[in-house]
């Protein structure tokens, strides 16, 4: 029984990681301004970049960071997007969703000569527990930058009102895109983590709307780093679930028990809203 | 000047896809030239290939429907791909068991396509109007309970008999939607969706229901302030949109596949935001931009069997179409107001 | 004056697309001046202080500052989740390595604040402050910076009579240390009573110039019009009956909040709702059109009484404003018998209404098919005004009907206020502008912290006690 526990939470910690790391780019990007629907996209382009560059180099660490680096990429198109060119948010992530997963699609075809998913490549191994604290080292990194430093009251104002912040001399549209940018990167760690960490390829559609839940995360967490994290752990704890469930729970089948996670994001947007309040700007375009 | 402006979006749309295509085709060792002949070859080059040409525009174009009429209320239903699927899964369902006459039993079922995906939207729609309940999230998880709940339901109690994949047992052939184009697949599914296009051209531009919809989405506050009921507004919006996708849902069922398969949609719900936004949430426009869509989602497949360019490198372009086109009409609106 | 001036503008102009803004202004502040910028709206007063900011380019001219320029702006620039001395020093932040050194950050808006007269509690949630006080904040900001120039956009528009009072002894004193102050205010008394110099402006060029010691606000009102003050219409016997009653209203929450209020406006008067914003009229407002839940009792002579509403907010509450004026004339009407035939909107109706409205508000249009985004504000209000009248309702509800619109737009709305009182409306009329109230209204109300402090015949009107009411002075 203990053993069950331990191995219960040990699985919620490793699958709340990859959302996490989503989740606190969701945050810095509301914090900012920016709706960022794209994390589920910044991180299939992560994770699959992450395999690519494992494969070439056989060095999965350079793989994690050309992840990170790909997400940040995908970031920064969706943030010149939302402030150059004033494109609707929610419109500019859904195109960039299409565009990561159609481009690792893409991509899988090109080099490994197969649609579905990659060949196996050199992955972290038990490193990745590491990647697992790292993730909670971040959120309370996120929440003294956001709180304590000159950067963070920024962030802060921009996504509350950003013509306040243009009338103290800092261009809100620079601060957004960088908030933007950031976001991917850790979108991009997020999937680097399940592709390298967790596993050892590439698939198509394994972000299985990852990137959707950290942003319900984000929300249920009140656009506070720890809150996010939090929420994230929660919706771990039913992803893996399923996982500890199989087999000893008859009556629901398996394809039923995946969607748990999907519902209990459903249930916790309905739980909370309308007791929280979004940062004002949030979703506007300057 | 204003000229221009029409143009130039459409235009440039097209442009852009020849160009970005070009690259796609090159980057995968085909010469531009040969791609496109492929393309058009598998979309235009017969009875057979026009035919499926039209049958990925009909599929397109429910859903981008349904999005259209949400977008225009002022609500982004990125949910069309999980009600398309919940109103094919009720359509193939029911549609295994059913005992009635032929022409009744086609219009009971795609009602029940209309029930599920309406159903589906729903829910989205209920969370709102009762919790504020962001629709965006909502509509996206509902997306994936949808896709599990079927699966779970067609490789259970809903699995055909003689079924080798997750799909329920076939239609009876009376119900099969009657062939509108001798030689190829398409149904006459597609006219359902002209007809529903005539429909959404009305609504949006005669009726109060229209009205009061675009009122809710253009300023929900001065909409308030006339008295139009927004939470109402906001789960029957959600509603007929999937609705609308939930009969497309049920036309590829009793239209093409006479089963119900939970691989039925390639992404239909997705793309059909991009199909929504290049139509300029227009129903007439949107079936135009379906009908290219369409071209680009049958001669893709064609593309990559025959000039070994993966046919994935379509969806890339299509988000960066809809990067780029990206609802001129919001961003317009928008940014005027916040400027007076 | 000998001295140098601290902020000198030649040869300005600036168009945008169909419209000269500003046309070729030229304009010298000196240190230790208080100078007034007036004209109505549209006449690019805005336009110009953006320019001398240094927010908006000029398409010609020189700007030259001997120092940094600040601006105050009429709405505020603020952040209302962070607290007072995040929002002064927000982008000037101090620092401890990595970190705000909020040790030093918070001495430095105390010291700020000491040495301009300004009381304020650093660590204050600024969306929990008085419109007064984020004034103060917003002040604090700009003073931190030591402007050699500050320019004031409507400074004064939601303060108190008394704090009209001590924000100008602010003013003066920054004068007096050498600051040049500019004004941007269409308060023309104001200007008579504090400022130095004035500059009036016109349809983008400055018209008059002159010494606040040796002019009247007559003058000042001559030159902003170009010519003599548009009238409004008479005002004619009517026989009050009973209408609207309000009894024991309580409703809303918080500042806004309104408590026990009662007050009756009769067929065939206006009555006038005076009060500082922010003291229960939006509250009030709502309450009547219907927007919010209420405790106590709001009812109208005879149940299937017409209301029609004239928003406070234009642009975001009356007008959908991608959408023609014909569109926009439906809005509010779409269930109406007559618009509405079955589910279907009448549009040969919706026309016809347009037509009207558009005759007797005299829009100034190329088309009705027109978005009303395309209008002046003077304009879109007259449609917004147009439907609120054209149903003959028995009770208007008019919320500043003139705000932010030019004289003679103001001149005719308020002319059609006023016949539709002859014709035997209710008029309630809440308005931040006394002089509108004492112009039009038959009876006048005082509003204070949601509740009637005062109430006054048209007969026996004493504009001081008025003021000192709005105030919260019981002593009236």
């Amino acid at each position: 029984m203990i053993e069950l526990v331990l191995s219960l939470a040990l699985l919620t910690l490793i699958k709340a990681t990859p959302l996490i790391y989503a989740a606190l780019g969701g945050v810095i990007s509301e914090r900012s301004g920016v709706i960022n629907i794209g994390l589920e996209g910044m991180m299939a382009i992560g994770a699959f970049t992450a395999v690519i560059i494992s494969y070439a180099t056989r060095q999965p660490m350079l793989g994690l960071l050309a992840g990170v680096a790909a997400g940040a990429l995908a970031g920064y198109v969706l943030g010149v997007a939302a402030t150059r060119f004033k494109v609707d948010q929610i419109v500019a992530g859904t195109g960039i969703n299409l565009i990561c997963a159609g481009g690792a699609a893409y991509g899988l075809v090109l080099i490994f000569n197969q649609p579905g998913a990659s060949a196996q490549v050199p992955a972290l191994g038990h490193h990745y527990l590491v990647l697992v604290v790292l993730a909670f080292i971040a959120a309370l990194a996120l929440h003294w930058l956001l709180a304590r430093t000159p950067w963070g009251l920024r962030v802060r104002a921009c996504g509350e009102n950003p013509a306040a912040l243009a009338s103290a001399g800092i261009d809100p549209l620079a601060m957004r895109l960088t908030a933007v940018t950031i976001s991917g990167a850790l979108a991009g760690l997020g999937g680097a983590f399940l592709s390298l960490g967790e596993l050892n390829l590439y698939s198509d559609g394994m972000t299985a709307g990852r990137g959707f839940i950290a942003l319900a995360a984000v929300i249920f967490g009140r656009w506070n780093p720890i809150g996010a994290t939090l929420a994230c752990v929660v919706f771990g704890l039913f992803e893996a679930l399923q996982y500890v469930l199989q087999g000893r729970i008859s009556w629901l089948p398996a394809d039923a028990m995946q969607a748990l996670p999907y519902i209990a994001a459903l249930v916790a947007l309905a739980g909370i809203t309308g007791k929280v309040r979004a940062p004002a700007s949030d979703g506007v375009p300057y | 000047m204003k000229l221009r402006r029409t143009l130039a979006g459409p235009l440039g749309a097209i442009i852009l896809l020849v160009v970005l295509m070009s690259l796609a085709m090159i980057v995968a060792g085909t010469s531009p030239l040969d791609g496109f002949a492929a393309l058009f070859q598998g979309a235009l080059g017969g009875t057979s290939q026009i035919g499926e040409t039209l049958v990925a525009t009909s599929a397109l174009l429910f859903p981008a429907l349904g999005i259209a009429l949400a977008f225009r209320g002022g609500l982004f239903n990125i949910g069309a791909e999980g009600q398309l699927l919940i109103g094919a899964l009720f359509a193939g369902a029911v549609g295994a068991q059913l005992h009635l006459p032929g022409w009744l039993g086609m219009i009971v079922l795609l009602a029940l396509g209309a029930l599920g995906g309406g159903l589906w939207g729903a829910i989205a729609g209920w969370m709102k109007a009762r919790f504020n309940a962001n629709e965006i999230i909502a509509t996206l998880m509902l997306n994936f309970v949808a896709a599990y709940l079927s699966l779970a339901l067609v490789n259970g109690p809903l699995r055909g008999p003689l079924a080798t994949g997750a799909e329920t047992a076939w239609l009876d052939q009376r119900y099969w939607l009657p062939t509108l184009l001798p030689g190829s697949r398409l149904s006459i599914g597609i006219l359902v969706a002209l007809a529903f296009a005539l429909v959404l051209y009305w609504v949006f531009t005669r009726t109060v229901f229209g009205y009061k919809l675009r009122a809710a989405g253009d300023a929900p506050e001065a909409a308030r302030r006339a008295g139009i009921d927004i939470g109402r507004i906001t789960w029957i919006s959600l509603a007929l949109s999937g609705a609308i996708a939930g009969v497309g849902g049920a036309t590829i069922v009793t239209g093409e596949l006479h089963r119900f398969n939970t691989q039925l949609s390639p992404g239909y719900g997705f793309i059909g935001i991009a199909v929504a936004l290049v139509g300029d949430l227009q129903p007439l426009w949107i079936c135009l931009a379906a009908f290219g869509f369409g071209i680009l989602e049958a001669g893709g497949l064609a593309m990559q069997a025959s000039a070994q360019v993966p046919k994935d490198a379509i969806h890339v372009i299509e988000g960066l179409i809809i990067l780029v086109l990206a609802a001129r009409r919001y961003v317009a609106a928008r940014t005027e107001t916040a400027a007076v | 004056m000998i001295a140098r001036p601290a902020l000198t503008l030649r040869g300005i102009r600036k168009s945008y697309p169909g419209v000269v803004a500003v046309d070729d202004v030229d304009l010298d502040l000196y240190p230790g001046e208080i100078h007034a910028l007036v004209g109505e709206n549209g006449a690019g007063k805005s336009t110009l202080s953006a320019i001398a900011f240094g927010e908006t380019r000029a398409d010609a001219g020189s700007v030259e500052a001997s120092g940094t320029v600040g601006l105050v702006h009429q709405h505020f620039e603020l952040v209302g989740r962070l607290r007072v001395w995040e929002n002064v020093l927000l982008g000037r932040e101090p620092r401890r390595g990595w970190r705000i050194d909020e040790t030093a950050a918070h001495e430095r808006v105390r010291a700020v604040a000491e040495r301009n007269g300004l009381a304020i509690d650093p660590d204050a949630l600024v969306e929990g402050l008085p419109i007064g006080v984020q004034q103060r904040v917003e002040l604090l900001r700009e003073l931190d910076r030591e402007p050699s120039v500050l320019l004031l956009d409507e400074p004064t528009a939601a303060l108190a009579p008394a704090e009209i009072a001590a924000f100008f002894a602010t003013v003066q004193r920054l004068a007096q240390r050498g600051t040049a102050v500019m004004i941007v205010t269409h308060k023309l008394q104001e200007v008579i009573a504090y400022a130095t110099r004035v500059s009036v402006m016109r349809h983008g060029t400055i018209v008059a110039r002159m010494e606040t010691a040796t002019t009247s606000v007559d003058a000042i009102a001559r030159a902003m019009v170009g010519g003599d003050l548009p009238g409004v219409a008479a005002r004619e016997a009517t026989q009050p009956t009973p209408c609207l009653t309000i009894e024991a209203l309580c409703a809303g929450a918080g500042e806004t909040r309104i408590e026990g209020l009662h007050l009756e406006v009769r067929a065939g008067e206006i009555v006038g709702i005076a009060g500082v914003e922010g003291n229960g009229q939006s509250t009030l407002a709502d309450a009547v059109a219907g927007m919010i839940g209420y405790d106590g009792r709001i009812a109208f002579a005879h149940p299937r009484a017409t209301l029609g509403v004239i928003p406070q907010d234009r642009q975001r509450e009356a007008l959908v404003m991608p959408w023609s004026i014909v569109e926009n004339v439906v809005l509010g009407r779409q269930d109406r018998p007559g618009i509405r035939r079955g589910v279907v909107i009448d549009r040969a109706h919706a026309l016809a209404d347009a037509q009207r409205i558009k005759e007797r508000f005299d829009v100034r249009t190329p088309s009705l098919d027109v978005p009303v985004r395309t209008l002046s504000g003077g304009n879109q209000q007259k449609v917004v005004v147009g439907r609120a009248l054209i149903d003959s309702p028995d009770v208007v509800l008019a919320y500043n009907p003139t705000r932010g619109i030019d004289v003679g737009a103001a001149a005719l709305v308020q002319s059609r206020l006023m016949e539709a009182r002859n014709r035997g409306a209710a008029v309630l009329l809440i308005s931040f502008e006394l002089d509108e109230i004492l112009a039009l209204a038959d009876r006048i109300a005082v509003m204070y912290r949601g509740a009637i402090v005062g109430d006054f015949e048209r007969s026996n009107v004493d504009r001081a006690a008025i003021g000192r009411l709005m105030a919260g002075l019981s002593n009236a």
